[in-house]
């Protein structure tokens, strides 16, 4: 007497992209605890099988969670406090080396426009390179001035909430568990066994998103790393490790990892602009490997979304909640994906929510059996 | 607060369940590992705890009280009645097939539910405690293969 199994139709689907839109522009008003709450779950996810060996070695959850968070937070903040009088030392020296890479960048643009204009006529009426050095001349002018202190304000007004994150992991790793179960021991009987399903397939998928994530940026920023290396762009790790990590807003982290990698490529070799075109093809041929190879192996997996549908969302994130909704929108959607499927199912199903009625019919009579008597 | 999410009677269960002949093969130190993924509910008498025919998600334990194993919506053609220190539901653990009976509380009970999707994590993370556990399944589904072929020759 097997149940026919349960499809979800086009209301379901259209609620699971509706939730997903207003969380979306519900968590860009509260980012400064959403950011947070995101670098909490990648550090959970990347420190949980740690924890889980030190269980298995006899310790107690607790002890494990304790452990494994103490020593994240003795290499993190040791890190930090060994690294912090270097780079005061070399605070002043880095400015000078964003201006120089800066300046390189826009001026192997601004040399690139001028080799179009004087290969096409077209090009050449659009003024493109007077356009952009006027630009350039008014962005250096207010660089100081208005953007970077802009952005210093932005870090510093960050810096608390970013705080929280292994505080949060903490209570993941520790609590995490305790809270799973808390959840469940409010769900009626009837709808239990469904309901671990759903919270399992829940879990199951935020983890795969996020170590699967941390896997791709580890699989690009080699990639990227082997690639500048060979070409001999400078500092070809951190160089890949930033494009790997910005390739974690769709679309727009790419660019501007793209841009990053021109810029050093342009000013390390200002004479030789093959070398910043080969910093560009590499970034290509890395995209594309990402796309088409990690991807598929490694997020991809976990969402099991149909590309259509994860491109759409990509724009109504980008829409709803600008370069936060892009980064958000793809964990939101799987997980809202899997709630919607697994509540319609339960909504729809007679028999489940008969069995509920009769539950709380018993419940009832139980309850009322003396006042009865 | 953490308080609201601690269990009840951990230590009471913890000897409970390993009486059980699933459990026999773990030490404490891995019956406690266990025991954090099991979720314990209270069924009143004529309560269902699964229809025949649904998604198998998980193994019941019961602590306390009486279940009913029988055809679907045939309370009164009973398969079998399982007491304290039983289980049910084992299939579950090996796979999502639909349930065979209808489980439903011949009393009000008490049981300890383990599920399909931990025990695949604890394959992962604490494969000699899943092993131990398979192998224990291994064995109570062999018995009750050799009980079954023993009533039909009987028969």
């Amino acid at each position: 007497m097997r149940r026919e199994r349960y499809q979800s139709g086009p209301l379901v689907w259209l609620s699971i992209v509706a939730a997903t839109s207003l969380l979306l522009f519900l968590f860009q008003k509260i980012l400064w605890l959403v950011v947070p709450f995101l670098l909490a779950l990648i550090g959970y996810y990347l420190l949980y099988p740690v924890q889980q060996r030190l269980v298995l070695a006899g310790t107690s959850r607790d002890a494990a969670a304790a452990l494994v968070s103490g020593g994240a937070f003795a290499v993190g903040g040791g890190g930090m406090l060994l690294a912090f009088p270097w780079i005061s030392a070399h605070l002043v020296a880095w400015q000078d080396v964003a201006a120089r890479y800066i300046a390189g960048g826009l001026r192997f643009i601004a040399e690139t426009l001028a080799w179009a204009e004087s290969n096409s006529s077209f090009a050449a009426k659009a003024h493109l390179s007077d356009q952009l050095t006027q630009h350039i001349n008014a962005l250096g002018e207010h660089l100081a001035g208005t953007y970077l202190t802009d952005a210093a304000l932005t870090a510093a007004a960050w810096f608390p909430s970013l705080l929280l994150a292994p505080f949060l992991a903490f209570f993941f790793l520790r609590d995490g568990w305790r809270f799973k179960m808390f959840l469940i021991r409010a769900v009626p009987n009837a709808f239990f066994e469904r309901t671990l399903y759903l919270v399992d397939q829940v879990d199951r998928t935020a983890r795969l998103y996020f170590q699967g994530l941390i896997k791709l940026t580890v699989l690009d920023a080699l990639c990227l790393a082997c690639g500048l290396w060979l070409i001999g762009v400078s500092a070809p790790l951190t160089l890949g490790l930033l494009t790997a990590v910005l390739a974690w807003v769709p679309y727009v982290g790419s660019i501007l990892g793209c841009l990053l990698v021109v810029l050093v490529a342009a000013t390390d070799f200002p004479g030789d602009p093959a070398v910043a075109y080969a910093a560009i093809g590499l970034f290509i041929w890395v995209r594309l490997l990402d796309d088409f190879f990690f991807m598929p192996m490694t997020i991809g997996r976990s969402l099991k979304l149909h590309p259509l549908l994860t491109v759409v969302m990509i724009f109504v994130g980008g829409a709803v909640a600008g370069v936060a909704g892009l980064m958000l929108v793809l964990p939101l959607l799987g997980i809202a994906m899997v709630l919607g499927e697994t509540v319609g199912e339960i909504v729809t199903d007679t028999r489940l929510r008969a069995r509920h009625t009769f539950g709380q019919e018993l419940r009832q009579r139980q309850a009322t059996r003396d006042l009865q008597a | 607060m953490l308080k609201l999410f601690a269990k009840r009677q951990p230590a009471q269960r913890l000897a409970d369940l390993k009486k059980l002949s699933l459990f026999v093969d773990l030490s404490r130190r891995e019956m406690k590992i266990v025991d954090g993924f099991m979720h314990e509910r209270n069924y009143l008498e004529n309560e269902i705890v699964f229809d025949e025919g649904d998604e198998g998600q998980a193994i019941y334990f019961i602590l306390a009280g009486r279940v009913l194993i029988c055809p679907q919506g045939q309370p009164q053609a009973p398969i079998a009645t399982l007491e304290r220190g039983n289980f049910f539901g084992e299939l579950a653990l090996l796979d999502d097939a639909p349930r065979v009976a209808q489980a439903r509380a011949a009393q009000d009970c008490t049981l300890a539910v383990f599920f399909r999707g931990d025990f695949l994590e604890l394959m992962q993370s604490h494969a000699l405690i899943a092993s131990k556990i398979a192998f224990q399944l291994a064995r109570h589904l062999g018995a009750r293969l050799r009980a079954s072929v023993r009533r039909e020759q009987a028969q």
